[in-house]
């Protein structure tokens, strides 16, 4: 038996995998940077990579594209483990844009030379490699695999500044708290296999339409890959690890783990429970509701009492993964509910990776991250500054942030109805939120601490990023319907 | 595009386009920052200019076909406007109110900060609310309802009472917290109604949505308790005094002339359709709420020792009116509303201005500390009287007919409605004027003449006698401060024509707004 393998659809993962391995071998073989210049090559062509990733993602956009199938199936129709479709592209996109700003805010550690720049961008775009593969997976050993891509790396990358350590029991933090996250979502996947026969979603889910006999098996296999998955995506109550994760490792770390880390655990949660389980919806979806509903008021809360901007962003996050698991609480009523969290998801990626750039660029100059030191920001370096307090706005879904307070319509939109007391829940999580970034955004504003202080260094790449996540928040402010409409078309 | 098309989207773009070149000009440095006020004067101008010629432009019933382009396709949003005799009153008192405010930061500032990014800043609220008022679908007056937040948040936290720094940062937050949390649960209100009605286009709702059924209810209570925050209704009002006594003068002109419109614009436009006045609890509840607020606001007002939390609480007095008026989903009630509204909005803009011009010259807004100001400053003091008589309801002056209809509406709500009830609260709304002048006149008393500094000798009137002929009257004047500028006067005089003009002749208002109002709810009675 050979496999057909379409080579076009795996195109994009591959191409990162290679540049993976090509920054490897120029680390290796270069030798320590001698200039500025140079220590940017590997960031350089880790941004290359996506770009060119994302080529044969854009041939990809009309159509849908199966490989790894099973050659002669017994009966039914032939399942597969590796779709593109227009929700892989969605998800493809927010990664390799997420990846790209991500490595251009890694820059900024250049300046400082304790994190060695080839090791470090092997390992995100092996990481990303992870993420783009996790999209497309249709099983759940594939699934699980490409989470672990995406994480495995994740805990070097934490890890990878030197002599640091906080980073080092950050990383060991994270790793604790990921490896049981998984033997607790493998379990909960090897349930789903005994009881369903299957490890295909659409297999599981046909099954399930037709009856299992061990309904609870499934049910019990559902509820443990939630687990599984909640930890990844840091769903209270399983988020201890991210403030002290996020605090301790890099700030472009921080920021790769609160935008593309997190959407691969919301892909899996999407991908599992709408296209696997959803026959078992009026089981699931009440439960996800507590979790949004706890995720978003525990992250709010605590956020309140930061004064720290990235544990700040770090509760932040926590809070936003909250509102994007909304949606799953209205997904027994109806299927396109889970349109909302991709469209948040999407808005809160561009918006959230802006908001740690800038912190970024602050970091280098006061490396304690109170907001204190964001004092008269707006007139000290007006770009970033500007780029901030839109980023700050648009999370806490305020005008001129109109994309983000479209993507708090759009999840209004999906659970308002079918479960009206979590959107009023939402609603006054909203509201909490508000104080903590009106605080930070008060900040941006003073006049500054020192009189004529001289501008910051903003190295090259982190403006760039800041850049690309400042247009691109202004774009859709304007014309939202160029984001949304593909977006939420995905599961309509 | 047509000519209505660039008149409606112009009166949204025009603010924001001026507020752009407002900030670009601005120096942060100079405290006066001269040019870019001058540029943001005239922009204030234009736009109320626009406003007259769009209001010319517009039919009284609107078809609102001019402006509806898709925004968000997948989210059913449209870009859609429209301008009718509901809403254009509120955006011409909006233009006004707005420019009269630039006009007077030429020569008034609040004193910190600098005038030009409080200009842009009044702006970019001016362009929100003007979207809000004519925006007719649900998301897009969301959307326009919050433009205005963030900027009036600054504009209390940069340019508020300079002498208590802690305490205007706090006054903004519990603003803008209060506020979101209000819209947010009116947006869920909003996606319950998308979901029952099929539409976020609310001529639509209003034309053939019948609202029933538990979700209706839902959305309903949760859209009146958004816009209750925004009105504000008692008792939800408590955000109001702080920030209205912390913000700068022009901040509390727009704050309490223009910002607190939106939530009794939003109550006629997106309440009243998606309320069925058949439902037994909700419209009697929120009318019971409207007139606990007036009472409530004139005791509070009796015991206030601060001249603009005073004004302040009397705004929600005022605003228990209007939204009395709303819930009896009359015609009637929508022009008592609409007409109490602007009528609202002049008077207390100019009381506003005038607690400003007595804080600028006293140095404090305490009551203790002003007495006499007819001594020391009569005209100011005169204006302050004329302002307070038309705010306490005197007829003949705009005050008294958005009172008397309201009450009226009252007694004769929809027929659906339980009449008695109506009555009992229409009672309890007049017994509330009474108050309302009790501590109008307790103040003008109190501020304007102060404590009699003579006193008869004996009991024969005939024959009163100073105490001492040594009495120097300026010890409890104290010293004759500066009066009226020539700024100030022509601030104030368009607010105070316009306030006679109003009081005696309401026909030019009630007309048009009645058409509208039944144009847009045909159902009412």
């Amino acid at each position: 038996m050979t496999q057909d393998i379409d080579w076009l659809a795996v195109a994009a993962p591959l191409v990162l995998a290679v540049a993976a391995v090509l920054v490897l071998l120029g680390d290796a073989f270069a030798g320590p940077p001698r200039s500025r210049r140079a220590a940017l090559v590997p960031a350089t062509l880790t941004v290359l990579a996506t770009v060119a990733a994302a080529v044969p993602a854009t041939m990809l956009r009309d159509d849908t594209r199966s490989t790894f199938c099973v050659v002669r199936p017994l009966e039914g129709p032939v399942p597969c483990s590796f779709v593109v479709d227009r929700f892989t592209l969605v998800f493809w996109a927010i990664t390799l844009f997420g990846t790209a700003v991500v490595a251009l805010i890694g820059t900024v550690a250049v300046v400082e030379g304790r994190t060695p720049a080839g090791e470090w961008n092997f390992l995100l775009l092996c990481s990303a490699t992870g993420a783009l593969t996790i999209a497309a997976s249709r099983d759940l050993i594939t699934l699980v695999v490409a989470l672990e891509v995406v994480s495995l790396p994740a805990f070097a990358m934490t890890g990878l500044h030197r002599g640091d350590r906080r980073a080092a029991e950050a990383a060991v933090k994270f790793f604790l708290v990921s490896v049981i996250s998984t033997a607790v979502m493998l379990m909960g996947v090897s349930l789903l296999y005994g009881a369903t026969g299957s490890v295909f979603l659409e297999q599981v889910d046909s099954a399930l339409a037709g009856g299992v006999d061990a309904h609870r098996v499934a049910v019990a296999g559902t509820l443990l890959t939630i687990v599984g998955l909640a930890f990844k995506v840091a769903a209270v109550p399983f988020h201890m690890w991210v403030p002290d994760t996020y605090v301790g490792a890099p700030v472009a770390v921080a920021a790769y783990l609160s935008v593309v880390s997190k959407a691969a655990g919301f892909v899996g949660l999407i991908l599992v429970l709408a296209l696997g389980v959803g026959q078992l919806a009026d089981v699931w979806s009440p439960v996800v509701a507590v979790l949004a509903a706890l995720t978003m008021t525990v992250g709010n809360l605590l956020a309140l009492l930061q004064r720290h901007a990235i544990r700040l962003l770090a509760w932040s996050s926590v809070a936003q993964a909250g509102y994007i698991l909304v949606p799953f609480g209205a997904a027994d009523s109806s299927e396109e509910a889970l349109g909302a969290s991709m469209g948040y998801l999407a808005i809160y990626a561009f918006v959230n990776l802006g908001a740690f750039a800038v912190a970024a660029v602050v970091g280098t100059r006061y490396p304690a991250q109170r907001l204190s030191d964001y004092r008269g920001l707006v007139r000290d370096e007006p770009g970033a500054g500007w780029a901030l307090a839109f980023s700050l706005v648009a999370l806490a879904g305020l005008p001129p942030g109109i994309v983000g307070l479209l993507a708090k319509v759009v999840v209004f939109d999906a659970v308002a109805g079918p479960a009206t007391w979590l959107a009023v829940v939402m609603a006054v999580n909203v509201a909490i939120g508000l104080v903590y970034y009106a605080r930070w955004l008060a900040e941006l504003f003073r006049p500054s601490a020192v009189q004529g202080a001289s501008r910051y260094d903003v190295p090259n790449g982190v403006g760039m990023a800041i850049g690309m996540t400042f247009v691109a928040g202004l774009v859709f402010s304007v014309f939202p319907g160029w984001l949304l409409d593909p977006v939420l078309g995905v599961l309509r | 595009m047509s000519r209505p098309a660039l008149l409606l989207d112009g009166l949204v773009a025009l603010p924001f386009a001026f507020a752009v070149l407002t900030a670009l000009l601005a120096r942060p440095g100079r405290p006066r920052d001269a040019a870019a006020v001058v540029v943001a004067a005239l922009g204030g101008f234009a736009v109320l200019g626009w406003s007259v010629w769009a209001w010319m432009d517009a039919s009284a019933a609107m078809d609102g076909s001019h402006v509806d382009v898709a925004w968000i396709a997948q989210l059913d949003v449209r870009w859609h406007l429209g301008l009718d005799g509901i809403s254009g009153p509120l955006v011409l008192m909006t233009t006004l109110v707005v420019a009269l405010c630039l006009f007077s930061l030429l020569r008034h500032g609040p004193g910190c900060g600098g005038n030009g990014q409080l200009a842009a800043l009044l702006l970019l609220i001016e362009s929100g609310v003007l979207g809000s008022f004519l925006a007719l679908d649900l998301v897009l007056f969301f959307a326009f309802f919050e433009v205005a937040l963030i900027p009036m948040w600054f504009v209390i936290d940069g340019w508020g009472d300079r002498h208590d720094g802690p305490g205007r940062r706090r006054a903004a937050t519990r603003f803008l917290v209060f506020t979101v949390l209000g819209s947010a649960l009116m947006l869920v209100g909003f996606m319950i109604v998308h979901a029952e009605a099929g539409t976020f286009d609310i001529l639509r709702i209003a034309a053939s949505y019948r609202p029933s059924g538990a979700a209706a209810v839902t959305a309903a209570v949760l859209i009146a308790l958004g816009l209750a925050v925004k009105t504000p209704l008692w008792p939800l009002h408590i955000w109001l005094p702080d920030a209205h006594s912390k913000a700068p003068t022009v901040g509390s002109v727009v704050l309490a002339a223009v910002l607190l419109k939106l939530g009794t614009y939003g109550f006629v436009r997106f309440w009243l359709p998606v309320v069925d006045p058949s439902w037994r609890l909700l419209a009697p509840f929120v009318a019971g709420f409207a007139v606990v607020g007036i009472v409530y606001a004139a005791l509070a007002c009796l015991a206030q020792t601060e001249l603009k939390r005073l004004i302040a609480y009397s705004s929600v007095g005022h605003m228990g009116f209007v939204v009395l008026a709303v819930a009896t989903f009359t015609v009637g009630g929508v022009q008592a509303a609409v007409y109490a509204s602007v009528a609202h909005g002049l008077i207390t803009g100019l009381l506003f201005f005038l607690a400003g011009a007595i804080k600028d010259r006293y140095g404090t807004g305490d009551l203790a500390g002003l007495v006499v100001l007819y001594g020391s400053v009569p005209r100011i003091g005169g204006l302050f009287a004329f302002a307070a008589m038309a705010s306490l309801g005197l007829p003949g002056l705009a005050g008294f007919w958005g009172e008397m209809l309201a009450i009226r509406s009252a007694v004769y709500p929809a027929s659906a409605l339980p009449g008695s009830t109506y009555v009992v609260l229409a009672v309890i709304a007049a017994f509330g004027v009474i108050l309302t002048s009790a501590y109008f006149l307790a103040l003008l008393r109190r501020i304007l003449q102060g404590a009699p500094a003579v006193r008869p000798v004996n009991e024969d009137v005939a024959s009163i006698e100073l105490v001492s002929g040594e009495i120097d009257p300026t010890a409890a004047t104290g010293p004759r401060r500066r009066d009226v500028d020539g700024v100030e006067w022509l601030t104030w005089a368009p607010l105070i024509m316009l306030t006679v003009l109003l009081g005696v002749a309401p026909g030019v208002l009630l007309a048009p707004v009645a058409d509208a109002a039944t144009a847009f709810l045909g159902r009412l009675g």
